[in-house]
């Protein structure tokens, strides 16, 4: 699922390392533990689904940033309207038991 | 990379780091250093406090924790067999077994799993033959020497019982070329028989290095 998550924050451009790391540490309950994220950002370089490119930081060494690339696009549209339908499938049996 | 510029306890982190990493493949493994450097010098200034250096590492994670998350999605480890392990010294002793000996481990080594291209490369041309082949050029080499002895006694023997001496000047002077050949192919030998150890060794810690991994 984070995967999904990485691919929505690149959705608006390009982010380094550190700053989608951060974002998604912020949210409760998103991640255990930040460090974890790095390999999951070099299995989405390795599948082709973001592309990365070095940039100048305005402090301190250089810094990686991560894109989407137009497959990448593709794979987080197709999941938005999956996960819409999985959610409501999922929100049909709960409210029914609730119910 | 600038270590000065991190803070004391990220520099050990990142050490700490390389050594639970020294399974993985190289390029993941500086891929993964070097982004968790720069996290760190990103989440850290050189003169943090330790309460906040030990903060960012404890959000960071274990050093192991990331490296299991780096290395899942890898193929699951070949284990080193009996193929492999009876490779290793038929490639390097089996010439001597009527020569066939080594065919056989030339064959174990490119049917087996565990090595990679460069590997089977290396084994099979550093040295093709292992030790028997030095063994043998050196059996060789010993001949033609004991050969060049024969020539210096019977120039001595020339010179004491006849004037020829324009005869054995030239007998000497083939001496002296020959001991300058020797020499460079004493080296020559000496790398034959070291080269075999050294690939025997070099395949046995690519095989077990597959089964750590």
């Amino acid at each position: 699922m984070i995967e999904y998550c990485v691919l929505a924050l690149l959705r608006d451009g390009e982010r380094y390392g550190f700053e989608l790391v951060r974002t998604l540490s912020e949210v409760p309950g998103m991640v255990t533990s930040e460090g974890t994220l790095y390999p999951l950002l070099s299995r989405l370089r390795r599948a082709g689904v973001v592309e990365t490119s070095w940039r100048e930081s305005p402090a301190g060494p250089p810094r990686r940033y991560y894109q989407l690339t137009s497959s990448g696009r593709g794979v987080l549209e197709a999941f938005t309207g999956e996960w819409a339908s999985f959610r409501d499938a999922v929100d049909h049996f709960l409210k029914e038991k609730a119910a | 990379m600038n270590d000065s510029s991190l803070h004391p306890l990220a520099r050990d982190y990142l050490k700490r780091l390389n050594k639970a990493a020294a399974n993985l493949p190289r390029a993941r493994r500086n891929e993964l250093v070097g982004e968790i450097e720069s996290h760190l010098s990103e989440a850290l200034s050189a003169g943090a406090s330790e309460a906040e250096a030990l903060n960012v590492l404890e959000r960071l994670g274990e050093p192991a924790e990331i490296v299991a998350e780096a290395g899942a999605g890898q193929a699951p480890a070949v284990r080193a067999g009996l193929n492999e392990w009876l490779a290793i010294p038929l490639l390097l002793a089996g010439g001597f077994i009527f020569v066939i000996g080594w065919f056989v481990g030339v064959v174990l080594l490119w049917t087996s799993r565990i090595w990679t291209l460069r590997d089977k490369l290396i084994g099979t041309l550093v040295v093709p033959g292992g030790l028997a082949t030095a063994t043998f050029l050196m059996t060789f080499a010993a001949t033609t020497s004991t050969r060049s002895e024969g020539c210096i006694s019977m120039s001595t023997r020339v010179h004491r019982h006849s004037p020829t001496v324009g005869k054995s000047a030239s007998q000497c002077v083939e001496t002296g070329s020959a001991a300058g050949i020797n020499y460079l192919a004493l080296v020559l030998l000496i790398l034959l028989f070291v080269l075999p150890i050294l690939t025997a060794i070099y395949l046995s810690r690519r095989a077990t290095r597959a089964k750590a991994a």
